[in-house]
């Protein structure tokens, strides 16, 4: 049975284009144009995956509520957020909504279709508990590659698919400075500012000091990118 | 794009006529001065009061006058054809004296010459006192204290009664050794009778007692004959100021119409005998001769002495210019009356009585002064008006002013059977009515003094007020905006609710800058509403031209999709920057300082600018050792950043890139200065304004928001920013200035 990608998204243009190209790579598509005819499908069926338009027609916030309704369907079921603005990232971040991941217009549907497949992937690992885990550790840091399970002190982050990507390639090579650059290529969107960057990085460290107020392992390297601290002990 | 440079251009117009605004009140007249100014008219009132007081003065002197026109023809009237009271006959002889004195004094007793100087006073009455007056043939020399004459007369049916008190300090009597009479204290008497026959008669004695009286010639110093004269009777008596000479006449020496002159010599050295002063009885004997005869009638006198009228002279004349009957005075009785109302001021201001009489004093003439100016004399001009009246047989009547005096005359002829027998001639003083105005002045300026200094009052703290609220309008006004025209805040809350006019126009400037404030909010969400409209079709044409690669694998090479891929991207950096710009405020307002090395962050930065553009040389120039403030690092990297893609983009190739950290009196003080050309005058105030580009280049995409953001982050920072051309025009330095509160206490 093939995968169920459900594809809700107002603008007809765009919304033919990722079904084109998702259904290119295999996947069985849904595609909805609003809210309630969205809610409709997945009464009918539940989705393996959601690309979620955020704003939908004049609901500013109709991404965000459909969201809400498949989390009470399926707690584990992938999410992606495309949105228009930037703002719309942090709304998410300050909301909470459990995402996994989003993407600002305009979306490089090759970087679409490697999301999608990686968080299919991920899906599944967590869905299956497949003993094979593949989890390493840097210090007080546990990270799973297979689930996106990030653990800081024994408790779980909530990170998103990007900020997994990020975290993953600046615990690789701790003490190592990344570069904005290497950080951008990580992040699969494309062309990214350094400013947007910043912005990942923002968001990941509020996230590890809800946690712990204390955190400091990723340092800044002014005008260069990013490092993750070794442990000093 | 269109819309975009529309913008620009208004964003330009705004500026200028901002800056135009900006210019400040320009020099003239204030509100208040203008104010106070209009109370200075109000020194109108009183120059009109001034002017009705006098208007009225006017009026009350002409009723005045023909009051006295009406008197003086009721008095003509009642006189008229009683011929006999105007007969030669009737008349008893006068004193030679002035003009304004009563007449001899009719007693019924006669005086007894040997009778007691205190019995001939009080049966004569008030004595006339002539020191002063009438006094000649002494110099300026003259001394009260040495020589005063005192006199008086009297008349029953036979006799006249002369009396003289004189206070002289030496007596010295006759030497009856020596000839000539004109060498010891004497007294001289002329009489002219009617038909102007001069007699003279000097009065002198060797001891006190009974005087010898002589018939004089006119040289006074030998007699007509050595007998003398009987019928006059004398007597001197001395006191302890000087001596008393008390004179009988008889009437019939005298005859009808006669005219007496008396003259008291004064000879003071015993040595010489030298007559030192003469005082008489006549005021103006070089000018009327001996005199005119004048005659008094009693029962003339009698008859107008009802008539009595205030502060008036009434006389009665007869054809020959013979005074026959006179009543009253033009002077008032005492001065009394003229001082100053002023108790009312003594109790409560003291200091400031003598100050208010002073002020009256110097704004009004005191009518006070009208008196001392009024002469006691004015027979000349009174003869002049009764020849007028006598010739022409018409009432006449004139105002005189004698200094401040007013005077005003009237005569009216008396007629008998078709001739005019005689005039009346009335004086009356008009300085009544002046010191009626002079209190009328005091109380209105007073009044006026009050009202003015009300008003002044009034309109000074109306005005200030005003001013402060003008003026606080005006400061709220420009506080709202910066010099270049940026909104700070959205409204002016002090004064608005005020319900007059200016609390009008500070709720129409309030609402104004409200509707100026949504209108920039509008411009600032602008561009992110249009980045976020751009972006969806923007994705359409992206994900389109990548299935057409995917679905056509043939064409990824294609030099017309590269392009269109090309343009995608450019699109897309420039949706970027719009909304970098757009959301950095939002984002900013979130951050929370930080304390951090900014030498270190600099050094770092300019490392990895120095590898992303290798087409420039990047050096860093700072004063050693880290520089540790507080902050946000990512915002400054990111103000970094734009200052280095300025700098890259507008300095010259292979040019060199200076950023220098320094530290100053102020703060912090970080430049980037490039080689390259000049910043155009036009756009210097507004570098740092969104939207506003140096750049010409129209492949190169250019928002003008980069030295925005730049902006942002250092007045984030509670910083400033300005861009100059450095010194010989070498290129542009962009130099921001952080407050001395952002260096980390250590």
């Amino acid at each position: 049975m093939a995968t169920v990608i459900a594809v809700v998204e107002d603008d007809r243009d765009q919304r033919e284009n990722y079904v084109d190209v998702l259904t290119a790579h295999g996947y069985d598509v849904r595609a909805y144009a609003d809210k309630p005819s969205a809610e409709a499908g997945f009464e009918r069926e539940l989705p393996d995956l959601a690309l979620l338009d955020i704003m939908l027609g004049e609901d500013m916030d109709g991404g965000f509520d459909l969201c809400m309704e498949l989390r009470k369907l399926s707690p584990t079921l992938p999410v992606i957020f495309l949105t228009a603005r930037n703002s719309d990232a942090d709304r998410i971040s300050s909301q909470r909504m459990t995402a996994w991941d989003y993407i600002t217009k305009p979306v490089s549907l090759e970087f679409l279709v490697a999301r999608v497949h990686a968080l299919l992937r991920i899906s599944e690992q967590l869905q299956h508990r497949s003993p094979e885990s593949s989890v390493f550790s840097v210090g007080d840091l546990e990270l799973d590659e297979n689930s996106m399970l990030v653990h800081w002190q024994g408790q779980p982050v909530s990170l998103t698919l990007t900020e997994f990507w990020i975290i993953e390639s600046l615990t690789r090579n701790p003490g190592h400075v990344k570069s904005y650059e290497a950080l951008s290529d990580v992040t699969r969107q494309g062309l990214v500012e350094r400013n947007t960057i910043n912005g990942y990085i923002r968001r990941i460290r509020n996230k590890f000091r809800e946690l712990d107020s204390t955190f400091d392992r990723i340092q800044t390297v002014h005008g260069t990118g990013y490092k993750w601290e070794r442990d000093r002990e | 794009m269109i819309g975009l440079k529309a913008l620009r251009e208004s964003t330009k117009r705004v500026d200028q006529k901002k800056r135009r605004a900006a210019s400040g009140i320009r020099p003239g007249l204030k509100i208040r001065t203008k104010l106070l100014l209009l109370v200075v008219s109000l020194l109108a009132i009183p120059w009109m009061g001034y002017e009705s007081v006098r208007e009225m003065e006017r009026f009350l002197l002409e009723g005045q006058e023909q009051a006295l026109e009406l008197t003086t023809q009721g008095i003509s009237s009642l006189l008229g054809n009683r011929s006999d009271l105007f007969d030669p006959g009737v008349g008893v002889p006068e004193v030679i004296g002035r003009t304004s004195r009563p007449l001899p004094t009719e007693i019924e007793q006669s005086l007894s010459i040997d009778a007691a100087a205190s019995g001939w006073v009080s049966a004569i009455g008030e004595l006339t006192n002539f020191t002063g007056f009438g006094l000649f043939e002494c110099g300026p020399e003259y001394q009260p204290d040495s020589l005063a004459v005192r006199h008086g007369v009297a008349i029953d049916t036979e006799q006249f009664f002369a009396y003289f008190e004189i206070d002289d300090d030496i007596i010295i009597f006759r030497d009856p050794d020596l000839v000539s009479l004109n060498n010891s204290d004497q007294l001289r008497m002329t009489v002219q009778a009617s038909s102007g026959a001069v007699s003279r008669y000097l009065l002198t004695t060797t001891e006190p007692g009974r005087i010898s009286i002589y018939l004089m010639k006119d040289n006074w110093r030998e007699a007509i004959s050595g007998d003398a004269v009987r019928e006059v009777a004398g007597v001197l008596d001395l006191t302890d100021r000087g001596y008393v000479i008390k004179l009988r006449i008889p009437r019939n020496l005298l005859g009808v119409g006669a005219r007496l002159k008396f003259e008291i010599v004064d000879v003071d050295d015993i040595g010489s005998r030298v007559v030192s002063r003469v005082i008489s009885t006549e005021p103006d004997p070089s000018q009327l001769g001996i005199g005119r005869v004048r005659l008094a009638t009693p029962e003339l006198t009698k008859l107008i002495q009802p008539l009595y009228l205030s502060e008036a002279n009434i006389t009665i004349w007869d054809r020959g210019y013979r005074l026959r009957a006179q009543v009253g005075s033009i002077f008032p009785p005492a001065r009394e009356g003229f001082d100053l109302d002023s108790e009312e001021f003594a109790w409560s201001f003291p200091n400031v009585e003598s100050a208010i009489t002073r002020f009256y004093e110097w704004i009004l003439r005191s009518p006070a002064r009208g008196f001392q100016d009024m002469p006691i004399d004015s027979s000349q001009e009174d003869y002049r008006l009764l020849g007028r009246v006598l010739t022409e047989g018409e009432p006449k009547s004139e105002r005189r002013r004698y200094g401040d005096a007013k005077l005003i005359v009237t005569a009216a002829p008396i007629w008998a059977q078709g001739s005019i027998d005689g005039a009346v001639l009335i004086k009356q003083s008009g300085n009544k009515l002046l010191s009626l105005q002079y209190r009328t002045l005091q109380r209105f300026t007073l009044l006026f003094l009050g009202v003015f200094l009300f008003l002044s009052v009034a309109i000074l703290v109306f005005s200030t007020r005003l001013t402060y609220r003008v003026g606080r309008l005006q400061r709220e006004t420009e506080q709202a905006a910066t010099p270049e025209g940026r909104l700070l805040k959205d409204q002016i809350r002090p004064g608005a609710r005020s319900s007059d006019e200016l609390g009008s126009l500070t709720r129409s400037i309030s609402g104004l800058l409200h509707n100026l404030g949504q209108y920039t909010r509008y411009l600032e969400k602008l561009p992110d509403t249009l980045a976020h409209e751009l972006h969806n079709p923007l994705n359409v044409v992206n994900s389109s031209l990548e299935n057409l690669q995917y679905h056509h694998r043939e064409l990824a090479d294609d030099k017309h999709l590269q392009r269109a891929r090309n343009g995608v991207g450019r699109l897309r950096s420039i949706i970027t920057s719009l909304t970098e710009a757009a959301s950095l405020k939002e984002a900013l307002s979130r951050e929370q300082d930080e304390r951090f090395d900014l030498a270190a962050l600099i050094d770092g930065c300019v490392e990895g600018y120095q590898a992303v553009n290798p087409k420039h040389r990047i050096v860093s120039t700072r004063v050693a050792g880290p520089m540790i403030i507080e902050g946000v690092p990512d915002r400054l990297a990111q103000m970094l950043d734009k200052l280095i893609d300025n700098a890259v983009q507008f300095g010259a190739d292979q040019g060199l890139i200076v950023v220098s950290l320094r530290r100053n009196a102020d703060g912090i003080e970080l430049t980037v200065a490039n080689d390259g050309a000049t910043l155009p005058v036009e756009i210097v105030d507004r570098l740092f304004d969104p939207m506003v580009s140096r750049a010409r280049d129209a492949r190169k995409t250019h928002l003008g928001l980069g030295l925005y953001i730049v902006r942002l982050v250092a007045e984030f920072h509670n910083g400033t920013v300005v861009a100059r051309n450095r010194a010989g025009d070498r290129g542009v330095e962009v130099v921001v200035s952080l407050p001395q509160a952002r260096i980390a206490p250590r």
